[in-house]
């Protein structure tokens, strides 16, 4: 008996695997050549969105589950904004139940590479794509979606507010100031015991924006950044030539290293900050006063730079003049294609991209956590553009 | 006569030395077993107690809450963790054991030093470049991360664990046995799969398990192919396909063709985290990965155990 049941196992086992694979690579090469699947509904809903030319018949092919199959969106990228986007995807299953999102923080770098290979449908980034990328794939749009503000967190014993400017985080990130009771820290805390040791500088180890935004402010600040450091997703900070930087990985990881870090300093996106009651400095503006990371400040900022969006609907906001403004702000983004050819896909992302901009409950939770949300005005380009979004030649919205 | 009682004294002496001996090394092997077992049984409690407290059945049946909010569970790790290692040992195990019997049957072809060779050099590649061969050859190609792909490369990674231990199995089954079959004029496959497979499936059992709890706590090579995904859930994947009226192989296909999460990649990515709830649901999780490894290889000596007795 035993052995006939062996045997069982064995030849089911077989089967299994001469079904399974024969279906695996019937899809794979369905979904292979995008531009030709014009029939076989099944794999229809899988096929990748980017825009390897649209066939014109291909209207046709989803027409026997239009707006019925179940969708699943698949996107990675920022961490920056990731703690909103995991509660909207959360209240958008009671909005959609047929639309699953996904979204994994992996970073604006891992993000516009994931776009770029065509292995999402959308991607998030709060740095801006380079020309080089818009050339490899003219389709791409970047949506604002949020702001948010980059704040200094710490770790000191014993101290709860710390002050600085752009010039004092500038020399901390450049190792020219090394220890914390340094002159120019302790002239800008008055009555705070600083200790006598070394600064130990977080940065993060991957492609980030926040690193974007934060490399943006310190730049804005200082000539000599620009010059020796630079500006982008990575670069290479000075402090780990001299031994004292380290790196995590993503907002998360850099939470995670200053809270585990004596004496240390990093940068993260101000909700991971404050929902992990991580502390975080207060900075003097442009217009040299002190101002402290919240809604009003972030305003205040944002509509400094309110006209300030280019075609690509872009913008920096670091640095801002006005009175009360956060210097250290970022928008983050949603970058998606403007010519699609599976167009179930497109006008669910389409919908939920209109949605997180709109609902006001969705703003609620943005706002609790410690973002801004779109002015007006720049909602209404976000919305205008998406109408010009299209599947097969044919606007979606 | 005073040789006699001389040598008898001497004899006493040389035995109690001996004895002593036998004592003082016995007692070192004792503590070297000790020594060997405090990682093990530090590692077993250490978890238990750390991810003890957070382990409930919400953690079983929930997909995870928004970060920084308590509670949710992790429902889409399980669920993608079984999917892609059904999927590995589906790919993998049939081919392993034709390979093992052709390795045990034609034991000298060059084709078998080949087949042991590349063997072994597979068992020694670094689960992550097998990820990142994973990435370039299915996700690149099918334009996005999916189960398949974490299913494929765990095969890659349990193929050369089954292989060779399969291969051993069918080594021990007596060359009587299956000259005998032979003899008595039952073809090649038969014998095969009558005589030999049956003598060996213990072991080759075992081999199995042996490949599949390595595929289950592989994280690496995950991080390519199946991305993560907080939303997989099987349940709610097949309830819609059948409001739908889709086919099964829609559902499978949906199954199948989308990112998915995993335990160990669930460990990684929530052990990162600052929020402390995330970092209790890692050792949580660290726990589950332990028990399900751990239960597998019971079941399988169960199952041994009970097959054994049949058989006799």
């Amino acid at each position: 008996m035993p052995i006939k049941k062996t045997i069982a196992v064995f030849i089911s086992l077989i089967i299994a695997t001469i079904v399974i694979t024969g279906c695996g690579s019937s899809q794979s090469t369905a979904t292979k050549a995008p531009s030709s699947n014009t029939g076989s509904a099944p794999t229809a809903t899988k096929a990748p969105s980017n825009n390897t030319g649209s066939a014109p018949t291909a209207t046709k092919a989803p027409a026997n589950n239009t707006g019925s199959a179940p969708i699943t969106l698949n996107g990675a990228g920022a961490t920056f904004p990731l703690p909103v986007y995991t509660e909207w995807i959360q209240m958008y299953k009671s909005v959609q139940p047929d639309v699953t999102l996904n979204y994994q923080g992996i970073g604006s770098g891992g993000g516009q590479k994931a776009i770029l290979d065509g292995t999402v449908d959308f991607a998030g980034s709060d740095s801006l794509l380079k020309d080089e990328q818009y050339q490899q794939m003219p389709d791409l749009q970047m949506l604002p979606m949020l702001a948010g503000a980059v704040v200094p967190i710490f770790n000191i014993d014993g101290v709860d507010n710390l002050v600085l400017d752009g010039q004092t985080l500038v020399d901390i990130y450049m190792a020219k100031i090394t220890r914390w009771n340094d002159p120019a820290i302790a002239a800008l805390n008055p009555g705070v015991t600083l200790p006598d040791e070394p600064i130990v500088v977080a940065h993060r180890s991957d492609g980030s924006g926040t690193t974007e935004i934060f490399t943006s402010y310190l730049g804005a600040v200082s000539k000599e950044w620009t010059d020796n450091v630079g500006v982008g997703k990575a670069v290479e900070w000075p402090a780990d030539a001299s031994g004292q930087g380290i790196g995590g990985k993503g907002n998360p990881g850099v939470a995670q290293a200053v809270q585990s870090t004596p004496f240390s300093i990093g940068y993260v996106e101000l909700a991971y900050a404050k929902s992990n009651n991580i502390p975080f400095a207060d900075m003097i503006n442009a217009a040299g006063n002190q101002v402290t990371a919240n809604a009003d400040t972030m305003k205040d900022a944002m509509a400094a730079f309110a006209n300030s969006f280019s075609e690509r609907l872009t913008t920096k906001i670091v640095n801002a003049p006005g009175k009360n403004s956060w210097p250290i702000m970022g928008y983050t983004y949603l970058v998606i294609h403007m010519k699609n050819t599976d167009c179930d896909k497109t006008a669910a992302l389409l919908d939920y991209i209109q949605w997180a901009i709109s609902d006001d409950a969705a703003a609620q939770k943005a706002a609790d956590l410690g973002y801004a949300t779109l002015p007006d005005a720049v909602r209404t380009l976000v919305i205008n553009k998406l109408h010009e979004v299209t599947c097969n030649g044919q606007p979606v919205l | 006569m005073a040789q006699d009682i001389f040598s008898q004294v001497n004899l006493q002496r040389v035995y109690r030395r001996r004895r002593l001996t036998n004592k003082i090394m016995l007692g070192l092997t004792g503590l070297m077993l000790v020594l060997a077992l405090i990682p093990l049984i530090w590692i077993i409690v250490y978890v238990l107690i750390k991810g003890g407290r957070h382990i409930n059945l919400d953690f079983f049946i929930h997909l995870p809450q928004p970060m920084g909010t308590t509670g949710g569970g992790i429902l889409h790790a399980i669920e993608g963790s079984l999917v892609m290692v059904v999927l590995a040992s589906v790919f993998s195990i049939p081919p392993a054991l034709l390979a093992a019997f052709y390795l045990t049957t034609h034991e000298s072809t060059p084709l078998a030093s080949a087949i042991r060779f590349s063997t072994d050099l597979l068992a020694g590649v670094p689960s992550i470049t097998v990820g990142l061969f994973g990435y370039a050859v299915i996700v690149l190609a099918q334009k996005h991360y999916s189960a398949l792909a974490g299913g494929v490369v765990l095969a890659i990674i349990m193929l050369p664990v089954v292989i060779r231990s399969a291969e051993e199995m069918l080594k021990l089954v007596p060359p009587d046995l299956r000259a005998g079959s032979l003899a008595l004029g039952a073809p090649e496959w038969k014998t095969a799969i009558k005589v030999v497979l049956p003598a060996a499936a213990e072991g080759i059992i075992t081999g199995i398990m042996l490949g599949v709890a390595r595929a289950t706590g592989e994280t690496a090579p995950l991080l390519f192919t199946a991305l993560g995904n907080d939303n997989y859930e099987i349940g709610k994947m097949i309830k819609q396909g059948i409001e739908h009226n889709q086919s099964i192989f829609d559902v499978l296909g949906r199954i199948f063709e989308q990112p998915a999460d995993a335990l160990p990649l669930t460990l990684w990515k929530y052990a990162q985290q600052p929020y402390p709830e995330r970092v209790e649901q890692s050792w949580a999780v660290a726990l589950v990965l332990m028990l399900f490894v751990l239960s597998l290889n019971i079941l399988a000596r169960v199952w041994i155990a009970r097959r054994r007795s049949a058989l006799q």
